[in-house]
């Protein structure tokens, strides 16, 4: 049977001001799967991401054309509210970036603005499941007064990541989570994406074949603002059918 | 091709001529540092001979001399205040010739002196501000009428310079404020343990006076503090909106840009000009009173307003764009990720620029002299309509006064100024280290 994807995009444009960054991209996201974004460096991945919950909507030069759909919804109509799009559209950063605040009121944020919790006791059992998810609550359970910049840069980027849980996403986006973290944490941010997997839609930008051959089960590689080839995560890797595709996890290029 | 090898010889280190080179550096270097240093200790000297003769100078400010005087409060003088109800009785005391006691106490203690001319200048050693003293020695305790006591009077400006060695006794009297006759006195009474130089506590807590041995720098502290609420109420909210606006809020267009360039310019413009638009518009079309610190504060705080929104905008400039961007993918809205994120980020930059901002509009003088607050007023101010001076014009009021003992109270405003402005800097560096840690 044919899957309904969570998020699809139809011949998407992206322009900063003259600069063509994207090209008529068409790509689907599915709901159970973690679909890895990859190729070499500006060629459009973390543009065509931020696509995807309007987080472009904030440079002025910007203008994006095509359709973009979640749950067959257009998320560029002027009848969707933005804030509640990001609210159902989460995203983790490139460096993690946790607010200068302490990590209770790190994941309480979410759900504050939202207005997702009734009462003190509601917040507390969302903080500490985002807390748990994210695989950080034995970590930190002991001082969730602390303040979220003192952890360290794998352990700021899962508190990243239970933030963004906290508000009840449907679909997270990562931008290359763990290019700012050593092996050890990239390892544990890799178990995670793996344990979130099928709760949430995850699309991933990264860097690292080896780490979007790992994690997902969907692989698009991007080339110059195009997407050169879109398929399973195992057909891509070892039996791409473009050239390009081949040369590149091969590492001919990139 | 040849010189090309010649070039590509390979480097002697050792050499004689790259030896040279190399000390050669060090040389230059140690000049430069030399340099450095010389400068620095250039301005802390000129620093140091400021402090020094303002401070040496301020001591005679800080300090007063005093003459103690055995007064008879001589029963026949004073109406009967049997019957009266306080009301009637502190009217009846002010009709008092107070004057009259504490001339005959000082013709008691000088019997030769009887005609009239040098009985008023004998009266003149004391201030005319002894009457005050006694009229409140009277008030406080009606009891002592009839009585005989001893009290301190502040001396009179002259005389005060004379004690205090800043009227030299070798100028020939021709020549000199206080004549032989008065030096005479004075050295009598200093003979007997009547005359002392004590701190003078008046000077914090009088408003100006045209005896200089009463004016007091109170009236003008008052004047300055209630003046730079204004300025603060008035610029803070409107530069912290206009610096958020401008940064976090509106398109990036020939408009703004002119906008921009315009508040730039404003921050260079000289500060009378703001005065002359105080006086032009505030005065002048609104009719708010002249001289009052309410108009001193508006027109300051023209004067700040570009000043913070410059420093505001920086500061909300230098916040991390990620945490913007995490706000934003929350779903956050862009006004909750300015005031939850950007803002308390911003904060020690902004109260710095404030405080930096608030130091300026009180050493600020020219302004204010546009705006009526040049007045000689007497009265410390309780309200913000009232007329009202400021330290910085205080300062500049008696320094052009001719009397010596006025040269010392301005230097000991200048040092009271100092201390204030020292204080808001403290407290600026303070915030930002407070705010700055908290993380």
């Amino acid at each position: 049977m044919e899957k309904t994807p969570k998020m699809q995009a139809t011949n998407v444009h992206v322009y900063y001001g003259d600069n063509h960054a994207i090209n008529k991209v068409s790509l689907d996201v599915f709901a159970e799967d973690v679909t890895a974004l990859i190729g070499p460096s500006g060629c459009g991945k973390s543009t065509f991401l931020r696509c995807l919950n309007r987080m472009n909507d904030s440079i002025a030069s910007a203008r994006v054309e095509g359709k973009i759909t979640l749950d067959q919804q257009d998320i560029y109509d002027p009848k969707i509210d933005v804030v509640q799009l990001r609210a159902r559209v989460g995203m983790v950063f490139q460096k993690p970036n946790p607010f200068p605040k302490s990590i209770y009121d790190n994941i309480a944020y979410g759900p504050r603005i939202h207005g997702l919790a009734r009462n003190g006791e509601e917040m507390d059992e969302m903080v500490i499941t985002s807390l748990q998810k994210a695989g950080l609550w034995e970590e930190v359970k002991d001082r969730l007064e602390a303040p979220g910049t003192a952890l360290s840069g794998g352990q700021q980027q899962r508190l990243c990541i239970a933030r963004a849980i906290a508000v009840n996403p449907e679909v997270i986006l990562m931008d290359e989570p763990c290019s700012a973290l050593d092996p050890i944490a990239t390892a544990k941010i890799e178990e995670l994406i793996e344990d979130l997997r099928g709760r949430f839609a995850i699309v991933i930008v990264t860097h690292n074949m080896q780490q979007a051959a790992r994690v997902s089960q969907k692989t698009a590689f991007f080339h110059l603002g195009e997407v050169i080839e879109y398929g399973d995560t195992a057909d891509i890797f070892t039996n791409p059918e473009k050239e390009k595709t081949k040369d590149y996890i091969t590492g001919r290029y990139g | 091709m040849s010189k090309n090898t010649a070039v590509h010889a390979p480097t002697v280190w050792g050499s004689e001529a790259m030896q040279n080179r190399i000390s050669a550096r060090y040389r230059k270097e140690r000049r430069f540092r030399l340099l450095g240093l010389f400068a620095i200790l250039l301005a802390l000297s000129f620093l140091a001979i400021l402090l020094f003769t303002l401070g040496a100078k301020s001591i005679g400010g800080f300090f007063q001399t005093k003459i103690e005087l055995t007064i008879h409060f001589d029963r026949s003088l004073f109406p009967d205040l049997d019957g009266l109800n306080s009301d009637e009785a502190s009217l009846a005391l002010t009709r008092v010739d107070y004057a009259a006691l504490i001339r005959q106490s000082l013709m008691d203690r000088f019997p030769d002196v009887r005609q009239r001319r040098d009985v008023r200048s004998l009266a003149s050693l004391v201030s005319a501000g002894a009457r005050q003293t006694l009229a409140g020695t009277v008030r406080q305790d009606p009891a002592v009428i009839g009585a005989t006591q001893d009290i301190w009077f502040l001396a009179s400006g002259d005389i005060d310079s004379f004690v205090k060695g800043k009227i030299s006794r070798d100028v020939p009297e021709s020549d000199r404020r206080v004549k032989d006759r008065e030096v005479i006195w004075i050295d009598a009474l200093d003979a007997a343990g009547k005359v002392k130089v004590g701190f003078n506590w008046g000077f914090f807590s009088s408003g100006d006076s045209r005896e200089a041995e009463l004016a007091g720098i109170w009236g003008a502290i008052v004047g300055s503090f209630l003046t730079l609420v204004v300025t603060l109420l008035f610029s803070f909210p409107i530069g912290l909106a206009a610096a958020v606006y401008l940064e976090e809020f509106a398109p990036q267009n020939k408009f703004t840009d002119l906008i921009e360039i315009n508040i730039n310019n404003l921050a260079a413009v000289p500060s009378i000009v703001f005065g002359l638009l105080g006086l032009a518009v505030l005065l002048g079309f609104f009719n708010m009173p002249r001289s009052s610190p309410f108009v001193g504060g508006l027109t300051l705080g023209l004067m700040t307003l570009p000043t913070l929104i410059i420093a505001g905008r920086a500061a909300i400039k230098a916040v991390q764009p990620s945490i913007r961007d995490a706000a934003i993918g929350l779903g956050a809205s862009p006004m909750q990720t300015v005031f939850h994120h950007v803002i308390p980020l911003a904060m020690p930059g902004i109260l710095t620029g404030t405080i930096i901002g608030m130091a300026r509009a009180l050493g600020e003088t020219a302004p204010l002299l546009m705006i009526g607050m040049v007045a000689f007023i007497v009265d410390v101010p309780e309200s913000f309509s009232e007329a009202a001076t400021v330290l910085p014009v205080q300062i500049f009021l008696w320094a052009n006064s001719p009397e010596r003992a006025f040269v010392d109270k301005t230097s000991a405003a200048i040092i009271v100024l100092l201390l204030f402005l020292i204080l808001m800097n403290g407290l600026a560096v303070w915030l930002r280290n407070r705010f700055e840690r908290q993380w």
